[in-house]
């Protein structure tokens, strides 16, 4: 385990440093400065700024010293945001992403599992159908198209929810953008459970208990299910991605606090350390996420061996 | 039975070609009702989106000042105009096209870099093949929407890079399935007598290999095309999709959706629309992997 | 992104035999299921009230839709008006803004001007900064000098070239004592200027000229600006500040007129979504949002009546024509060409069919309503209408030379903002009805900016929003002298010789003349199209009172008051 540990955190290295490498040089090869405005600086001003922000120095030059200061924790002030540097912008947005990520990934496994389930064991029933369709326009859907149509209907028509915003993360306020999160998952996730467990309940050993007069239920909880979750779990990563992509949208739609709308709107105003910060972040958690997927996989299956 | 009669040639072929693993699938598609409708579906879509344009009376960037909201069915427009009182049909049909033609290019960009990356890493092996999976393991790990974003804010929005960036995304999962596909075919006997008889590496790969790949591409195909038109969509919604006037169904959704409580028509097509093309490919996808599973025999 | 149909492929099959005779799913998946719908309709019991933070008792608090995120507070570095929307409950320059937006007296009571109108006396009341030590004049002078640091490379430095030894001071060419600003007694403070400037008083007003604490900023340096550090002269303290989320500003007890001052504490969110911030007014999530997207203005007006205000706003947006010597595009050195263009634009369907936010078509450059200004005569074929304008666009392309064989071919860079993006394909249209073919190339504002600057652009998309209430604020660009935002490289010595005989006169309608002599002279040239003055347009509660509609849109938060419920 250790062992397997240590060779994955090896390979990790060399990822984040082509990660940094690849979004540094494209974000500088990008036209437009940070420094370009409706009101222009005039030259001798901007060349302050410039060697304030080290510049002017040549590119391979500042990506060396960005790279030693990335090592050292320090991701530099944001070019934008002035009375903020990149760890503020971290440190202060970053809670809300995850919030509301763990538990849309939680109510889409749950969700996602048992609806797969059941769709399974209804094979061609109205049930299975009923969640497959569900499951086909979850994922047919764009979800810049669920959120308005849901603010529409729960909160300026009915009124039961907020329309927007975030209100230190009070519980009325996360329904809907975690249902907007949540609802492609859950598509993906009952497909997965529904195919996993069809395959396994037709395999030998499921049968084999089935004969010995195991209860139903217990062979669904206990046998099944175990072996049904696996694909899911190697699919931990992509969601994992997935609810990236959803925050962009989510956070521009309910004006939520959090880090992935500054990613967006950093790229575009040329922002350029605040991107490489998120650039970071976000690969360091896809690979950690994939790391974890890989150990809980070989927990659950004891025919996998971490090497 | 007299010789050249059009049945003793039927029965001629039939004999020489016997059934087939193809004509068995393509017989399991077609007893899928909701494939056969996709396909229906989907033909009809390609044609609208090819033919459509001509035939309806206004151009999909044309401005009439007098004609601005109107609503479906008014004044000449059958799905109503927009705010610049351009007509959504010709809109819809435009960005229908746009589309399922960036669908399309994406899809082979990823299918020609992932079949020929996973082909060779399988069919090679050895150190090259880890080597060469590393870098798609890695590759995976990479937060890949921001560098979609990254190329679109560097090299500027032009629809070519679209099609390029998102192809260059979709292409490892593809190279994945490929190698895996590779492995259990490389020891098959006819690879062997192709090995035999003295081909060379790459001429198996061409010639033996990839034509046998072709099933579990073809289903990956049908559900990556799908899968990149919803990423452009995204795309267009963070406004870095198609340039307008040009549209795509993402940028018709993605503006439809801002005026949806004054001009309803104006989101409801063009979702419609790509609902039912997003589904069909999906059915038939689905479709064709139960045709060519052969577990399911 | 194409992760949705990964790895998931090869067990996603359909099965169509039937296999599995569990029929009852087991009561722990029933629970899982329950438990996951629980939580996505824990709300579905009636119409909740409107999420808001809490507001201690007895406290008037104002959720406040500001736009935008903060660039920064710092007075010295901000340009944006969301920044300066908090920026002045914190801070009180030597005027400031009336409910109206005017200029009445603020830290200065009263200010005399020489008769050359060179000099400018202050006379500061007697105030103090909200830790008890009292603001002086040599405060001001110390934000001065910050101002035009070139450390502090403010962008909006060059604004305040006209005070003495400023340019030189800014470019780094002259030590910060230079400046022509001195604190003659703790009390009283002296400005002097290279040329009269009747809109002293109005920038005076401008953020920029705000005073700093010289004994936080040379104590906690660029950092006094956060909430821990931060020492203010005006109504209200800065208390949170979370990048993202909100800005979160208390009344400020030490403040000279804090009786008077109704609401307690501001919360300022950045809503750039200004259709989701509607919906969150609508609801009484906020209280008022500062932005509304043009095309629903009509709509709200009836769904939401009371809300909507509009008004005119010291603001353009125009097209400029690339007319440099080098770097222009040929066809544009031709006069005839230019004004065809200009002329043959529809502005009453841009403002009145399309943008419908109340924006008014503009035959000048300087908007109606500007301070110290009578305004200019419009070019000869304003008041034509349009087919009359056409006719004569088309005769003037022909005289320059284009024509059905010969097509005049353009290119327009615009901003990919909202409203570029609704307009450019009406002036396309408008143009092609003259026989113009024109394509149109969208980029971030800004790489558009940097465009313009290089002069990379046939026809840029351009837009100004006055910095200060007088004509010069706009024909300021116009000079040949101004570089880089003189993005056509407008190069006319009449123009210029009738600004600088502006510039020198004490009288201020003698003044007003010269500018409107050289306006209109530029308008005929024609080096701009003028397309539209712009509206402010906020969406107000009608709980929210003493809000004035205004011509800067400048409200602050001290005139503002709530009705209770």
């Amino acid at each position: 385990m250790l062992r397997f540990l240590f060779r994955r955190l090896l390979v990790a290295i060399p990822t984040l440093f082509l990660v940094i490498t690849v979004a540094f040089f494209m974000m500088r090869a990008a036209p437009g400065s940070p420094f370009v405005n409706e009101r222009q600086l005039s030259p001798e001003v901007e060349k302050v700024i410039q060697a304030q922000y080290g510049m002017d120095r040549p590119l391979v030059e500042q990506y060396v010293s960005y790279l030693g200061d990335v090592v050292r924790g320090d991701f530099g002030p944001s070019l934008k945001y002035r009375d903020k540097t990149v760890l503020d912008i971290l440190k202060e947005n970053y809670g809300v992403s995850l919030k509301l990520g763990l538990s849309a990934i939680l109510i889409a496994a749950l969700m996602g599992v048992s609806l797969g389930v059941i769709a399974a064991l209804r094979q061609n029933k109205v049930a299975d159908y009923a969640t497959m369709t569900l499951a086909i326009l979850g994922v047919c859907i764009p979800t810049f198209v669920t959120a308005p149509l849901l603010v529409l209907f729960f909160a300026s028509r009915l009124g039961w929810l907020p329309t927007a915003g975030w209100n230190n993360g009070a519980l009325l306020n996360m329904v809907l953008p975690v249902a907007v999160l949540a609802l492609p998952q859950i598509a993906i996730i009952s497909r997965l459970t529904r195919a996993g467990m069809i395959e396994v309940l037709r395999s030998n050993y499921i049968r084999t208990a089935r004969a010995k007069g195991l209860p139903d239920n217990l062979i669904v909880r206990k046998h099944a299910l175990r072996a049904a979750i696996l694909p899911l779990v190697s699919y931990l990563g992509p969601a994992c991605a997935g609810l990236l992509t959803g925050s962009l949208v989510v956070e521009k739609i309910f004006n939520l606090p959090g880090l992935g709308k500054f990613f967006v709107i950093s790229a575009l105003q040329r922002d350029y350390t605040v991107v490489m910060g998120m650039v970071i972040v976000y690969a360091l958690l896809i690979l950690t996420l994939n790391l974890i997927a890989d150990m809980m996989y070989a927990a659950l299956d004891p025919r996998v061996k971490l090497s | 039975m007299i010789p050249g009669s059009p049945q003793r040639k039927a029965l001629l072929e039939n004999a020489v070609k016997g059934r087939s693993l193809w004509d068995d699938a393509r017989r399991r598609l077609m007893r899928n009702r909701a494939a056969v409708a996709s396909m229906v579906v989907l033909a009809v879509m390609v044609t609208l989106a090819v033919v459509g344009p001509f035939l309806v009376p206004f151009h999909y960037d044309t401005v009439t000042k007098t004609d601005v909201w109107m609503s479906p069915m008014t004044g000449g427009h059958l799905l109503g105009t927009d705010s610049l009182g351009r007509d959504l049909l010709a809109r819809l049909l435009a960005g229908l096209g746009v589309s399922l033609a960036i669908g399309v290019v994406a899809t082979s960009v990823s299918l020609l870099i992932g079949v020929v990356w996973g082909s060779v890493a399988g069919y090679l092996g050895g150190r090259l093949d880890e080597v060469m999976m590393r870098v798609v393991d890695t590759l995976y790990s990479l937060p890949f929407i921001f560098f979609v974003i990254l190329l679109m804010v560097t090299f500027g929005r032009n629809i070519f890079l679209i099609f390029l960036a998102i192809g260059a995304v979709e292409w490892l999962t593809m190279s994945r399935i490929v190698r895996g596909q590779t492995l259990s075919l490389k020891d098959k006997e006819f690879i062997e007598a192709a090995r035999a008889a003295g081909l060379s590496s790459g001429q198996i790969i061409a010639r033996h290999i990839v034509p046998n790949l072709l099933g579990p591409v073809v289903v990956y195909v049908t559900l990556t095309i799908p899968a990149v038109i919803i990423a452009e969509s995204f795309l267009s919604f963070l406004g870095l999709g198609v340039q307008p006037p040009m549209a795509s169904l993402g940028t018709l959704i993605a503006t439809g959706a801002q005026d949806m409580e004054m001009a309803p028509w104006l989101l409801i097509f063009p979702s419609l629309t790509m609902i039912v093309t997003l589904m069909a490919f999906n059915f038939i996808g689905d479709g064709l992997r139960d045709a060519l599973d052969p577990k399911d025999r | 992104m194409g992760f949705i149909f990964e790895k998931g492929f090869d067990v996603m099959s359909h099965h169509r035999n039937r296999s599995a005779d569990i029929e009852k799913a087991s009561p722990l998946i029933r629970k899982l299921l329950l438990a996951g719908l629980a939580v996505l309709s824990l709300a579905g019991c009636g119409q909740s009230a409107p999420s808001r933070p809490p507001c201690p008792e007895g406290s008037v608090c104002l959720l406040y839709g500001n736009g935008s995120e903060p660039l920064t507070l710092d007075p010295h570095l901000s340009t944006g008006t969301w920044e300066d929307r908090i920026q002045s409950d914190l801070l009180i320059g030597l005027s400031q803004s009336d409910p109206e937006g005017k200029p009445i007296p603020g830290m200065a009571e009263r200010w005399e001007i020489s008769p050359d109108g060179l000099t400018w006396t202050f006379y500061l009341r007697k105030a103090n900064w909200s830790d008890g030590v009292p603001v002086t004049a040599d405060d001001f002078v110390y934000s001065f000098r910050r101002l035009l640091d070139p450390k502090i490379a403010s962008e909006y430095a060059s604004v305040f070239y006209l005070m003495k030894g400023a340019r030189a001071v800014n470019e780094g060419k002259a030590p910060p004592e230079a400046l022509g600003v001195t604190a003659v007694d703790p009390l009283t403070l002296r400005i002097e200027l290279n040329h009269p400037a009747p809109y002293l008083i109005e920038l005076a007003k401008h953020h920029t000229m705000y005073p700093v604490p010289k004994h936080v900023v040379e104590k906690w340096g660029a950092a006094w600006i956060q909430p821990e550090h931060f020492v203010g002269n005006g109504p209200y303290l800065l208390k949170e500040y979370r990048l993202g989320n909100y800005v979160r500003t208390v009344k400020n007890p030490k403040f000279w007129d804090a009786d008077k001052v109704c609401i307690d504490e501001v919360r300022f969110y950045p809503t750039n979504d200004a259709i989701s911030a509607e919906r969150r007014v609508a609801r009484g999530e906020l209280d008022l949002n500062t932005d509304i997207q043009s095309n629903r203005i009509a709509y709200l007006k009836t769904k939401m009546p009371g809300y909507v205000h509009t008004h005119t706003y010291l603001g353009i947006a125009y097209l400029a024509f690339n007319t440099g010597p080098k770097t222009g595009y040929p066809p544009f050195r031709d006069r005839r060409v230019r004004q065809a263009l200009a002329m043959a634009i529809d502005k009453d369907f841009i403002t009145r069919g399309l943008l419908r936010g109340g924006q008014t078509p503009a035959a000048t450059f300087v908007p109606p309503g500007v301070a110290n200004y009578p305004g200019a005569e419009p070019a000869y074929w304003s008041a034509w209408p349009f087919p009359k304008r056409q006719a004569e666009a088309r005769r003037l392309l022909a005289a320059a030379g284009y024509g059905p064989g010969n097509p005049l071919k353009v290119d327009i860079k615009h901003r990919n903002s909202a409203d570029p993006m609704q307009f450019m394909p009406a002036v396309q249209a408008d143009w092609k009805e003259i026989g113009v073919e024109t394509t149109l190339t969208q980029a971030e504002v800004q790489i558009a900016y940097a465009d313009y600057r290089a002069r990379a652009y046939q026809v840029a998309d351009a837009a100004w929003i006055a910095d200060y209430n007088d004509p010069t604020s706009f024909l300021d660009l116009q000079r040949s002298y101004t570089g880089a935002q003189n993005y056509g490289d407008y190069n006319s010595p009449e123009f210029d010789a009738l600004m600088a005989k502006a510039d020198m006169e004490p009288d201020v309608a003698k003044r007003a003349a010269y500018i409107a002599k050289a306006e209109h002279l530029m308008l005929e040239d024609a080096p701009i199209a003028p397309i539209y003055f712009y509206v402010n347009k906020n969406l107000v509660s009608p709980k929210v009172t003493g809000w004035v509609d205004n011509l800067l849109d400048h409200h602050r938060t001290r005139w503002l008051c709530m009705k209770p419920g």
